[in-house]
């Protein structure tokens, strides 16, 4: 990195594929699908420009399923989607997780459920990104809330994908992924640091055991080592098992992986949350209204501050304690029923009031929808 | 890196030490030692091939080759070799099936692989049912099969895969009989070396839930004509024989699929010049 950098406007959704090909993303399997297909176009110009592959598949399940035969095959491989296809793509990102394959999976969140409002924004699948697979599993999804963000958040799951080995959910809002910014982006971004392959005797070569970062090192189909990928519960050899102290330590790793690599993961902002007495939390789209909101509240005088997490999965939980210490009341605002409220009510102690600001309408949340829950809130306090 | 690299292999090079799942008799077994058999024909190193599959009785053999080993979701091992084939042309790339896996939850997949023509061999173990559940009706089970599932049978007519793959623009299609060792080894090997998707119907009897298949033995005859270069005569062909005869039934010659083909999109420099300002 040469600490250069050029100011460019963007769309989200091209700063999506723009920052993956300078992580390193060579390729790209996705189905067409409103709001995110401007990141599949983008990759579809961009990749036969550096010798990487983009391939359209006949569904979003095989899209997601080509990622993972690619990323198993050696490719840094990504694929782009919205809310129905997000749904299609749980099994294999299910798949992804157990057998260990990096990769980045976008979901510019739409209105929801089922079609929903195709070209309105929503929030509402972050639930799905935490919990749409089958099954106990470790999940790590980041939601970036400007078109800078989406360039930095971008190279930084790629980041994570490889070196943690597992699928990384980026999970974009329509606003943020339609939005165009000016950002001022590395000129000569390097690619993120790549997996770990398996090296010394391919003899003896066990494709999941583990070290102390408990990240098996892969093995590169054609480099000689006999390695069996396989979505049943396995041992370190690969070969599937029904032994409950093996499934345990599979599924045990599995977790503790993710924490292990928790700095990596984790992002947040906490902004004058020191003395606040009320905190807004948001993500995306929304926190840049509740950014608005709370400046202007404290302009007016008010002890009002933000915790904003980029890193939605796994949930900053210490960074949210630490920054909700002195506050009573707690507002959550996110387009959607109260989906990440779920999570706040459960980090928050039997004094601290939580509620939401939620819009589901295809309309995102605006800084007086905000500014009006706080005034509500603050009459409720007194 | 002075490593010695081997030339030839032997057919146990290829397998692996787990013990098959499958019931004794079961015509995988032998589908299996015909590919040991064709890949020390091809002598591709069992490091560059890789096997992979989805879900079902059939779907267990990637554990058993020596081969890197892909064992995935439930139908959806086309699409998982396509990736990993295009992002990876120099590795042989088979993937394996059976009939309800490849033709039923996998068979849109199925149906854009033939067409998409991406350069591997896809082998389905078809023994009409549903052997890893026990014994349920899959698509290409005869219409008055009895089973728990289906009293009195379907009453659906099978999915005609050889037809079906034609259509869809295979570029090699082949039917084989899993105790026909010698016939299906011969057969993989020209489907492997065929260019684009080359697709390979293993008759391959469950004597488990479907005993009456035993009878295939004595049923099968090779096919009495040279294969086609001509999809609709081959497909007119195969839907008025008789079900049984093996041998390599079409040979096309569509080029495979190439994502490396295009550069319309002109010099880097403009597109980027237009977001600088």
């Amino acid at each position: 990195m040469t600490g250069e950098t050029k100011l460019t406007n963007l769309q989200g959704n091209h700063a999506c594929a723009l920052a993956a090909i300078s992580a390193g993303c060579d390729f790209y399997a996705g189905y067409p699908i409103t709001p995110s297909s401007e990141v599949a176009e983008r990759m579809s110009v961009e990749l036969p420009r550096i010798g990487g592959t983009f391939i359209q598949m006949e569904d979003e399940i095989a899209s997601m399923a080509a990622v993972l035969g690619a990323a198993m095959g050696g490719a840094v491989a990504m694929t782009a989607t919205s809310g129905p296809g997000f749904s299609l793509k749980q099994e294999n990102i299910g798949l992804g997780i157990i057998t260990e394959t990096p990769c980045v999976i976008v979901n510019v969140m739409r209105g929801g459920p089922s079609t929903g409002m195709p070209t309105r924004p929503g929030q509402g699948d972050i639930m799905q990104a935490r919990w749409g697979t089958h099954g106990d599993h470790p999940v790590v999804a980041l939601a970036p809330a400007s078109v800078a963000e989406v360039w930095s958040e971008t190279r930084r799951a790629f980041a994570i994908a490889e070196a943690v080995r597992t699928p990384v959910i980026l999970l974009i809002d329509e606003v943020v992924g339609h939005l165009v910014e000016t950002v001022a982006v590395d000129a000569n971004p390097e690619p993120v640091t790549g997996r770990v392959w398996a090296e010394g005797d391919p003899a003896n070569f066990q494709p999941y055991e583990a070290g102390p970062s408990l990240v098996p090192a892969m093995a590169k189909p054609g480099d000689g080592r006999r390695a069996h990928m396989t979505g049943l519960t396995h041992g370190p050899d690969g070969f599937p098992t029904q032994d409950p102290a093996t499934a345990s330590a599979m599924l045990t790793r599995l977790f503790d992986k993710i924490e292990t690599h928790n700095s990596l993961i984790e992002r947040f902002e906490a902004i004058d949350c020191e003395d606040a007495d009320i905190v807004i939390v948001a993500y995306g789209i929304s926190a840049r209204a509740a950014r608005r909101a709370t400046s202007l509240a404290r302009k007016a005088g008010l002890r009002v501050g933000l915790f904003r997490p980029v890193t939605l999965w796994p949930f900053p939980e210490t960074a949210f304690r630490t920054a909700t210490k002195s506050a009573g009341r707690i507002l959550v605002a996110e387009m959607n029923a109260g989906q990440l409220r779920m999570e706040i009510e459960r980090l928050t102690s039997e004094n601290q009031h939580v509620e939401g600001v939620n819009r589901f309408d295809g309309e995102p949340i605006t800084p007086e929808a905000i500014l009006t829950a706080i005034d509500q809130s603050k009459e409720q306090a007194a | 890196m002075t490593q010695l690299q081997k030339t030839s292999f032997k057919a146990s090079d290829y397998r692996s030490d787990n013990t098959p799942i499958w019931c004794p008799g079961c015509g995988d077994f032998h589908v299996l030692l015909s590919i040991t058999k064709a890949l020390v024909e091809l002598g591709t190193a069992p490091e560059n091939v890789a096997v992979v599959s989805g879900i079902g009785c059939s779907s267990r053999i990637p554990a058993y080759t020596n081969c890197y080993g892909f064992h995935g979701v439930h139908g959806r091992s086309l699409p998982l070799g396509a990736g990993l084939k295009v992002a990876r042309p120099d590795l042989t790339v088979m993937v394996m099936s059976g009939d309800g896996d490849g033709f039923s939850i996998g068979g849109n997949h199925f149906l854009h692989a033939c067409r998409r023509n991406v350069d591997m061999t896809y082998v389905v173990m078809d023994n009409r049912v549903y052997g890893m559940t026990k014994g349920q009706p899959s698509p290409t089970t005869e219409p008055d099969w009895d089973s728990a599932l289906s009293p009195g049978g379907t009453g659906l007519s099978p999915f005609h895969p050889l037809v079906i793959a034609l259509a869809s623009g295979a570029n090699f299609v082949a039917r084989e009989f899993s105790g026909d060792i010698k016939g299906t080894t011969r057969t993989l090997v020209e489907a492997v070396r065929h260019p684009g998707f080359s697709f390979v119907e293993i008759l391959s009897p469950c004597v488990t839930f479907r005993p009456d298949e035993r009878a295939w033995k004595t049923q099968i005859h090779a096919a009495p004509v040279e294969a086609t270069d001509d999809p609709a005569r081959a497909a007119r062909r195969i839907m008025t024989d008789d079900g049984f005869n093996v041998g390599v039934l079409y040979r096309g010659n569509r080029k495979p699929y190439n994502t490396h083909v295009k550069d319309t999109a002109g010099d880097p420099a403009i597109l980027e010049e237009e977001f600088e300002i």
